[in-house]
Formats: structure tokens, C-alpha cells, sequence
């Protein structure tokens, strides 16, 4: 007999809101409604009635883990339209703060799916690892989570020591490799519990537009620092981890690889940190009028692909700031994952697809 | 990526997506005066293009103006067009992942994507107003 059972909308999987219908056959689940925007704040609504200077402000609120990316876009976005070229040291710090923070939200992420896989002593040694690249980001932006670094034409501080970082950065490596690379490619339990689970198949992940390392765990090699890079990406050398098998393992395996190529961006960046200023002579200010047009700007979150498109009138208010996340993408494929899979499973499923339902319901 | 302007270009057209590209601002633009978007969704997915989202922008004439945009080969095109009496035919049964982008733009702007079986409250929830992103304040 098929029975219906609600998931959420409080913690259905992570501590963030949103509901899951799961229709099972005893523990087998048949089909899954998604339901989203219980963390609705209309923040595209909001932008457009502020200014180019409060919008960076506000879209940094998009998102507590992955909040550079976004400013980021935005900023890249207005540049776009106001023709300014924001000075190379400006682009070398804004992909180290990116590669920061994409090391410690696949930090976090690990660490939740090792806590729902139930290996716990793992989550804490990802936790542990993740606060030493938030001291890093401490020490460079003077925040944990809303870094304040993005502005129209730079960004807002410099790096004084990037010998401190790459000293953090010789730390953090050892332990990515001495730890969290064998448990997750080779341990037996974390086997048990991910390989074969909740697969996403090429074609579904195309199918569904699907984005970031879900996509790539499923085979499409898709990453919008090598397919349009942005930034200082050009100047770096990596790596796009695929794999083909689109299991949970699979999204284990393109994480953890992910966080050692990280390593590698940040290590060319900080030591090849480009002289000169950090961003344009004259910071735009509030009154900042910006020519009109439509500029869209793409950027690599942790998660997948963000596109930010910004439309000016010629005033200092944007007149549409359309904001598309990973998340809201990704999100859908769920559907596909849980089909045929264990009940029990279904947590570890979804938290697999790295969902922010902050960046979804924006 | 303006170092391969030629080579896409003419990729596009091989594609069977002739007509004039520009590249401007982050994205490949077109702006055709008279778009089949169902023809060019059902071109796109055919060629494994990925669907990136739709963009919505209101018009002084009260018409929204629709942005498509696709990831083909990593690039990013993106194809201009706009309601006639705030309807545009629904692009969501040829690609799923279009559905959750029409229901928010139908929230925010008011538009009705024409074929769809229902357009359920995404970010709302039922019997909330619909068109909350529009300028006009008389929207209730």
C-alpha cells in the first residue's frame, strides 16, 4: 500500500526550511514533491529599490556560506556596464576569497554528509578544518560569513601577508590528503552507505539543467571558471574532477578533489599575488550612476553555477537584478534521486545535492 | 568569450542557429522580432544545450520583456523576447527545468505561460497576490 509521508518544512534533512512529500511503497520511495519558499525575502525586489552601493550589501545576504559569490557577480555585472576593469591585484584577491570560501562550504557540506552517513568522527575533523579557513577569511576580510571584500571596481581590502595564508593552506592540504581523501574514496563504511545511492544520470543532470559538482559527479564537465572564466581564473593552473557514476559517493569523491584543487588555485594566487592597487582610483559611490544597458555576469559558487543579470535605466536605482543560484537548479533532481531508493536513505539523498535553500528562495 | 567570437559564431550557425550574434556585456545576444521559443527550446535541448533561466523585466508598455537564457558549449546566448497581453507560450513540457523558473516569473511578474497543465505557487503560497515584483503599486 502507498503511503504519503511530509518531510518538513523545519530540518527535513539540513537545519534550513523546506518540505518533501515522499510517496513509499513500505521503505521504497516512489515519487517525491518538492515544496520551497518558506525563506522567501524577495531580495530581487528589494535590489531594485536601492542603490548600486546598498544592492552589493544586499545580495551579500543572499547566501550565509557562499555571500562572496555573490557580491562578486553583482560587482562583475555593474563593471560590465560602467566599462571599468578592476586592476589585476583586485582580481588575484577576489579568487582567493572565492577559493576560500568555496573550501569552506565544501567543508561544511562534507561534514554534514559525513554526520547523516554517520561517520561523526569525520564531520568533526571537517568542522575543525573548516574554522581554520575561516580564520583565514577572518584575517583577510575581518568577517566569517559576510565578507564586505566586493566593490564596483575591486575590492575593499588588501591581502598584507599571503604568507600567512599559504601557511593556514600548507595545514589544511596535509589534512584534506592525510584524512578526508581516503575516507572518502576508500572506506568500506562510507561505501556502504553512498555507493550505488540516489544516482543522477548524465542525461537526467543535462535533462534538468542540473549545475556544480551534483552535475559533475554525474558526468558533465561543466565549470564556469574553465567554460568562461572570470577574474584571475585564466592565470591559474587545475583541474575539473568528474566522475561518471552520479552515486552519492560519486558527489563524495568530486567534493573532496575539489578542495585539494582549491588548494592548488589558492596556492598559485597568493604566491603570485599580482603589485598595484586594489581597486579603481574613484569608488563608486551612492549617487554612482550607471549607463544603461543589460550586462550578465556568471560566476562558480560552491555549488554550481550563479548568474547574476542586471538591468540599468541610467540611474543610480538597477532596474531589474535577476538573481539565479545553484541551489534552485539543482534542487529539482531530487525527484530523480530518491525513485527506487530507501526511505532511510532519503536524508543523506537531498543533503547530497549540497542544497542552500537561503540562495534558492532568495 | 570575445577570442573566439568567429569560431562560435559560426558554431551557432552550424547548429542551426543562424542569424546575428553579438557579444555584449557577458552574454551572447539576439534579439529577434518575432520568436518561436517553443522552435528554439525544443533546437536547444535537442543539442544537450543547458537551460540557465529566464530573465523578466517589465516594460513601460506593461508587456514584460523575456530574456532566455542557455549555456551552449559553455557560452551563454541569450534570446530576447516579450508577452503579448502579459501571456507567452510555456516552454516547461520540453524542459522540466524551466518549470520552477516559469512558476517564480509567473509570481513576480504576472505573466501566464500558455500550455501549462496548472502554474502552483512556488515562492508564495495559494491565494497570495501574484505580480509582486512589478513597479506598479496598484498591483493588490
Amino acid at each position: 500500500m502507498s503511503y504519503r509521508i511530509p518531510i518538513g518544512p523545519y530540518h527535513p534533512a539540513l537545519e534550513e526550511p523546506y518540505k518533501l512529500e515522499l510517496v513509499c511503497d513500505g521503505e521504497t520511495v516512489r515519487d517525491a514533491v518538492m515544496h520551497i519558499g518558506f525563506n522567501f525575502r524577495g531580495i530581487e525586489y528589494l535590489a531594485e529599490r536601492r542603490n548600486y552601493l546598498q544592492g552589493i550589501t544586499l545580495v551579500e545576504r543572499v547566501c550565509g556560506i557562499c555571500s562572496n559569490v555573490h557580491s562578486l557577480s553583482y560587482c562583475q555585472a555593474v563593471e560590465q556596464l560602467n566599462g571599468s576593469a578592476p586592476p589585476e591585484r583586485a582580481l588575484y584577491i577576489r579568487v582567493i576569497l572565492a577559493e576560500l570560501e568555496r573550501l569552506h562550504s565544501h567543508f561544511l557540506w562534507a561534514g554534514v554528509a559525513a554526520k547523516l552517513i554517520g561517520f561523526k568522527t569525520i564531520f568533526m575533523a571537517c568542522f575543525t578544518l573548516r574554522e581554520k579557513v575561516m580564520d583565514a577569511l577572518s584575517a583577510i576580510s575581518g568577517n566569517r560569513v559576510n565578507y564586505g571584500m566586493n566593490c564596483i571596481g575591486g575590492v575593499n581590502r588588501d591581502i598584507l601577508d599571503p604568507q600567512a595564508i599559504l601557511n593556514i593552506l600548507d595545514e589544511m592540504e596535509h589534512e584534506i590528503t592525510r584524512t578526508i581523501i581516503p575516507i572518502f574514496l576508500e572506506d568500506r563504511t562510507v561505501a556502504s552507505r553512498c555507493k550505488g545511492v540516489g544516482i543522477l544520470t548524465k542525461e537526467q543532470a543535462i535533462a534538468m539543467g542540473a549545475v556544480g559538482p551534483l552535475a559533475r559527479a554525474s558526468g558533465v564537465p561543466q565549470d564556469i571558471r574553465r567554460s568562461a572564466p572570470y577574474g584571475a581564473y585564466d592565470r591559474f593552473e587545475f583541474s575539473v574532477p568528474v566522475e561518471t557514476a552520479g552515486d552519492v559517493q560519486a558527489r563524495l569523491v568530486v567534493h573532496a578533489l575539489e578542495m585539494v584543487e582549491s588548494c592548488r588555485i589558492l596556492r598559485q594566487a597568493l604566491s603570485t599575488l599580482a603589485e598595484g592597487p586594489f581597486h579603481t582610483p574613484t569608488p563608486v559611490g551612492a549617487r554612482y550612476k550607471v549607463p544603461a544597458g543589460t550586462a550578465i555576469s556568471r560566476a562558480e559558487a560552491p555549488r554550481g553555477e550563479v548568474l547574476y543579470q542586471i538591468t540599468s535605466n541610467g540611474t543610480e536605482i538597477p532596474e531589474r537584478v535577476r538573481v539565479r543560484t545553484p541551489t534552485f537548479m539543482n534542487m529539482a533532481t531530487v525527484r530523480f534521486t530518491v525513485l527506487g531508493q530507501d526511505l532511510a536513505d532519503s536524508p543523506l539523498i537531498q543533503a547530497s545535492c549540497d542544497p542552500c535553500y537561503s540562495c534558492t528562495d532568495r | 568569450m570575445t577570442t573566439t567570437t568567429e569560431d562560435f559564431v559560426s558554431t551557432l550557425q552550424n547548429l542551426g542557429l543562424g542569424g546575428d550574434w553579438e557579444w555584449k556585456n557577458g552574454s551572447w545576444w539576439k534579439t529577434p522580432e518575432a520568436m518561436d521559443v517553443r522552435a528554439i527550446t525544443a533546437l536547444l535541448v535537442l543539442l544537450e544545450a543547458r537551460f540557465v533561466a529566464i530573465s523578466a523585466t517589465e516594460r513601460p508598455d506593461k508587456e514584460v520583456s523575456l530574456n532566455y537564457q542557455w549555456d551552449v558549449k559553455g557560452q551563454l546566448l541569450s534570446f530576447t523576447t516579450a508577452t503579448t497581453a502579459q501571456h507567452i507560450p510555456t516552454i516547461a513540457d520540453l524542459c522540466p527545468p524551466a518549470d520552477w523558473v516559469e512558476r517564480e516569473t509567473h509570481e513576480y511578474f504576472a505573466v501566464e505561460f500558455v500550455g501549462r497543465e496548472n502554474t502552483k505557487p512556488l515562492m508564495t503560497r495559494a491565494g497570495d497576490p501574484i505580480g509582486i515584483n512589478l513597479h506598479k503599486e496598484e498591483v493588490k
